[in-house]
């Protein structure tokens, strides 16, 4: 069987790494490589910058009168 | 003996709902920026988020004896949202898709170094490289059933098992739309921040 490239493996374990989502083991695994990894550890914090990012850029604020729509909608007021 | 004559008991239960009902409308109205933020990037466009809200709050308010005090109000709210979304003509837009995605998740990094936009390797700035209109973009790009679950997860900072519930579907389903959703959005980045490949 093909030895699976390192960097490869570290990038599948990206998503799960930065959900909290691996195992003790897959963990340490993949910290192991990124310490030893400068190419795999800037994408890694890339990603998690981009996540940041992505959740800050997607705010969109409420309209003022939809907001004044909603609480026009109470029933328990009348 | 005559109905106009309540007894004690009727009247403090009568009064006890009373203040139940205008307990559970103020607590979903103080979600209700956040229900908000994540209709938008639900729907296709604001007027659509905002019937959608509208919506979910008509069905909250008529529906609120079916809330159970004490469990996640926003994912009760989220539940509603994501139904009439899926039930406003969803159905005719294109299928998910299911070709393969070549890319990994290292493409976007890669393509942002390989079109010069690299950054400097100790100041990863992302906003350097990428505009808000970008993210929207490519977030609207992404097909419904991945989208919602990375709206959901990424935005709305629910658990994978609070999406599950929310969109009646697997946690195992949440977590592959969820890795897909996230290769799809930085394909989508890729090409809105550097043209498409």
């Amino acid at each position: 069987m093909a030895a699976v490239d390192p960097c490869d493996k570290c990038e599948e374990l990206l998503q799960p790494y930065l959900d909290r989502e691996l195992s003790d083991a897959e963990r340490a695994e993949a910290e192991l490589h990124l310490d030893g990894c400068s190419y795999c550890r800037r994408r890694y914090r890339f990603e998690e910058e981009l996540r940041r990012f992505v959740r800050q850029a997607a705010v969109e604020e409420m309209p003022p009168d939809l907001k004044q729509k909603l609480a026009e909608l109470r029933t328990s007021l009348f | 003996m005559s109905e106009s004559a309540p007894t004690a008991a009727d009247t403090r239960k009568l009064a006890q709902q009373a203040r139940d009902r205008v307990r559970f409308e103020e607590e979903a109205l103080e979600l209700s920026d956040q229900v908000y933020r994540m209709a938008r990037r639900l729907a296709g466009s604001r007027e659509e988020a905002e019937d959608l809200v509208q919506q979910t709050y008509e069905r909250a308010f008529r529906a609120w004896r079916q809330y159970t005090p004490g469990t996640n109000l926003r994912a009760w709210l989220l539940r509603i949202l994501t139904n009439l979304n899926i039930d406003r003509g969803r159905k005719v837009q294109r299928s998910p898709d299911l070709q393969p995605l070549e890319e990994g998740d290292y493409y976007l990094y890669n393509r942002l170094e390989e079109s010069g936009r690299e950054p400097n390797a100790d100041q990863d700035r992302v906003d350097e490289r990428l505009s808000q209109d970008d993210v929207v973009a490519a977030l609207s790009a992404v097909p419904h059933d991945f989208r919602d679950v990375v709206v959901l997860v990424d935005i709305g900072d629910f658990s994978y098992a609070d999406a599950a519930q929310i969109l009646e579907i697997p946690i195992g389903t949440v977590m592959s739309r969820l890795h897909r959703g996230r290769r799809i959005l930085k394909r989508e980045l890729a090409d809105e921040a550097v043209g498409s490949a």
